[in-house]
């Protein structure tokens, strides 16, 4: 073939271009670490790695839900223990007034079961995050009102919330409900924890009919009709305080899974897109060297004595 | 036979012919770096001989021709494949324009909370779509934040915004695409007059005498030059013109420019092309005016169609489920959205001013009520029959990246053609491409034979002179 001056330079500058491309590209996957970074560099890998990438985001977002469901759970199993105690309580002194006759004692204990109920008011009145925990999705202003008569006995707890709570996603298509609302007399959909249709608990209504029997002294009432409502409440509140436990149990579950989950789209998207750092270096490197000669047969070749110019004289 | 003063009249032609061979290599030369040259040749012939009763005498060589040393079927070949470079050339430039204004590119992000690294593509779309998702989200965690409220309009503000950016920056792409076809179409008209004023010059200066070499080299230049803006057909007719029609249209005949390219609006303030004295547009089929073309009118369309319908779509399906939800202070039937589609996408405005509006509740009077929040985060994993059956991201993601398929199918495209042009243009520089070794070897032969026509000279004036006083 005969080589003319056009096509030595041609030759040479579309060699150096070539090659300076290569590196380029490969300096690139060096520096980012990744093999595709542009939606040209590998369409199909590059959509699998935008969805994974949605994927991935979805799930930390559950895992904040998840987050924020495990401080509220953790509230309520606080207040719930709470007013287990003050259950506990409250049978013990529905039992011990059985054997009781002076009024004096009597009254001190009727005092306790008002300061009981208060406790128990104030408890089912507790916040996580600005809202009230008990109120269903009533939660803005405080679920439970205690009135007083005029001797500073408790009257009436009246429940301003309402029967639902609200369902929160812990993966994409599953949701969970950590709450429970404070009072539920419709007999269906979620239990309610003071007052409750399907259990037949009425824990207020039941710790001021105690109240009022202890102020009576009618501990015929006590026995007979307060301290089996009591123990009807006591067990409502262990169960919920066990759902609870589950529902947490479920949460952390669901946390480990997501954690998996995230890290095994971490592992997809890296196979998709990362770049095999060994095999890119040794691609650059060889790519260098073949540039560097391409650069040193330039310059001999458009500096050197090879032509017949040096030998005329 | 010639005599004295016969073979001293050779030798002054000799010396004027080898005069003529260095003027040529010299002319070579001074084109070693025109790609558009092609070298020219001496054509040298025996003088004719004298008949004598010894047999025919030579009178010599005289210079006849200078040609040009040309492939014709390598010029016509570097001449469609012009074409098929600038077509592929203009639809690179367009998709990749798109896809830098896309702004999607994977990064690795790392997390130092949980010590992983991640990827994602900040500030693009789809971050935004899943933002606002999420901020829905976190909103069913907390339906009567109005932090959580404040960070769903935040987030949905930050999407609409990124809507209306795209789709303004992709109305601009292709304005200037447009804005490309008339250019290119003004740069046709324009080499259509130059060929044709080559044509008069070349057959004018032809007349009578050798080829214009310089006058073909231009005009091959700019028939080339046309090829990369439009498909031509050209042909050569026996007087040396070169004749140009484009889908069978004749737009050059000789020395006069038949019909010109006239960029039109076929409707929607997109260009076209048809010839000026015809009604219907050009089937092109190369060239850059037809690659800016198929890209504006192909994968460009296709991805603001996309993502228009997403935006439509979104709008549509999200106010459904928001607009019976409650607010705050009870009240409901606002919608989240508004707009038909990214052009006006936007968020109700009066959400910025009064966050509680924001109706996530599904029942009045209810703070804690999240049905709606929920409903609307769970429309991120909802398949979307108006979008293929594809969720709002995967929606998106199928969209653009169909835009990377096609800049990658033309990358690979443009890369393989660019070979072939590149032998193309080797191969041509082979045959026609001037060697500076050859021409100075021609030059020394040129000035060797000088030198020895004059040598010739002097002794043919020696010998006439020892005759003038051989009788004195």
């Amino acid at each position: 073939m005969r080589i003319s001056f056009d096509n030595l330079q041609n030759s040479l500058t579309n060699q150096m271009a070539n090659l300076s491309t290569q590196m380029n590209s490969l300096q690139n996957q060096i520096a980012t670490g990744k093999r595709i970074s542009q939606l040209d560099d590998e369409p199909a890998a590059m959509q699998q790695v935008l969805n994974l990438q949605v994927q991935n985001s979805q799930i930390a977002q559950c895992q904040q839900n998840i987050a924020s469901l495990q401080t509220q759970a953790t509230s309520a199993y606080n207040a719930m223990s709470g007013l287990q105690t003050i259950s506990a309580r409250a049978g013990e002194i529905a039992t011990e007034a059985d054997g009781i006759t002076s009024p004096q004692e009597m009254s001190t204990y009727a005092t306790e079961v008002t300061q009981l109920i208060q406790q128990g008011v104030e408890l089912m009145n507790s916040t996580s995050q600005g809202a009230y925990l008990f109120g269903g999705t009533q939660n803005k202003q405080p679920p439970f009102v205690a009135t007083t008569d005029a001797s500073g006995n408790i009257a009436g707890v009246t429940y301003q919330g309402n029967e639902t709570v609200p369902a929160t996603e812990i993966a994409p298509g599953t949701t969970v409900s950590v709450l429970v609302p404070g009072a539920n007399t419709t007999g269906s959909g979620p239990g309610g924890l003071i007052t409750d249709t399907q259990s037949g608990a009425d824990f207020f209504n039941h710790l001021i009919a105690l109240q009022n029997d202890l102020l009576a002294g009618n501990t015929t009432a006590i026995s007979s009709t307060d301290a089996p409502a009591l123990t009807k409440d006591e067990d409502n509140i262990t169960t919920q305080i066990a759902n609870n436990g589950l529902v947490q149990s479920r949460l952390s579950t669901a946390n480990t899974l997501a954690t998996t989950q995230s890290q095994s789209i971490n592992q997809a998207v890296s196979e998709d897109s990362d770049a095999d750092m060994a095999q890119t270096m040794t691609q650059l490197s060889t790519t260098q060297s073949a540039y560097q000669a391409a650069l040193e047969s330039a310059a001999e070749l458009l500096n050197s004595n090879q032509s017949l110019l040096t030998y005329l004289e | 036979m010639p005599g004295l003063l016969g073979t001293l009249n050779l030798g002054a032609r000799s010396l004027q012919t080898q005069q003529q061979g260095v003027a040529v290599a010299g002319h070579n030369l001074a084109n070693a770096n025109n790609p558009a040259y092609a070298r020219q040749v001496l054509e040298i012939q025996t003088s004719t001989p004298l008949p004598t009763s010894i047999g025919s005498v030579g009178t010599g060589a005289d210079a006849v021709a200078i040609t040009q040393v040309r492939d014709t079927l390598l010029d016509q070949q570097v001449q469609v494949e012009a074409s098929i470079t600038g077509s592929l050339q203009s639809q690179q430039t367009a998709l990749q324009t798109a896809q830098d204004n896309l702004g999607e590119q994977l990064q690795s992000t790392s997390s130092s909370s949980d010590n992983t690294t991640n990827v994602g593509s900040p500030g693009a779309l789809d971050s935004d779509l899943t933002s606002l998702f999420n901020a829905f989200q976190d909103l069913s965690t907390d339906p009567s934040s109005i932090t959580s409220r404040q960070e769903v309009i935040a987030s949905a503000q930050q999407l609409t915004s990124q809507f209306n950016q795209l789709d303004q920056r992709l109305t601009s792409i292709n304005d200037q695409l447009n804005q490309s076809v008339q250019t290119d179409v003004t740069s046709a008209n324009q080499l259509l007059s130059d060929i044709a004023s080559l044509n008069q010059q070349i057959v004018g200066a032809e007349a009578g005498t050798g080829a214009a070499n310089d006058l073909r080299d231009l005009r091959q230049q700019k028939v080339e030059a046309l090829s990369q803006l439009i498909t031509v057909q050209s042909s050569n007719d026996s007087n040396g013109d070169v004749n140009l029609s484009v889908g069978g249209q004749l737009l050059v005949a000789a020395d006069s420019v038949q019909d010109t390219l006239q960029a039109y609006d076929s409707g929607g303030g997109q260009l076209l092309v048809r010839t000026t004295t015809a009604g219907a547009p050009l089937t092109l089929t190369g060239g850059s005016i037809a690659g800016t073309i198929d890209a504006r009118d192909g994968a460009l369309n296709s991805l603001q169609d996309g993502i228009n319908s997403l935006a439509t779509q979104l709008i549509s399906q999200v106010n459904t489920v928001y607009n019976p939800g409650y607010d705050l202070n009870g009240n409901t039937g606002a919608n989240f959205l508004t707009g038909t589609n990214a052009t006006n996408i936007g968020v109700n405005t009066t959400l910025a001013n009064d966050p509680s509006s924001l109706q996530a509740s599904g029942s009045a009077g209810a703070a804690g009520d999240n049905q709606v929040a929920l409903a609307l985060a769970q429309m991120a994993d909802t398949s979307q029959a108006d979008l293929g059956n594809q969720t709002f991201s995967e929606s998106y993601n199928s969209t653009i990246t169909a835009l990377g398929s096609s800049l990658n199918t033309v990358n690979t495209q443009l890369t393989d053609q660019q070979s072939v042009q590149t032998m193309l243009q080797n191969e041509r520089s082979s045959v026609s491409g001037v060697s500076i070794d050859e021409e100075m070897t021609n030059l020394i032969t040129y000035q060797r034979a000088y030198q020895a026509s004059a040598e010739l000279v002097t002794t043919v004036n020696q010998m006439l002179s020892s005759l003038v006083t051989l009788g004195q």
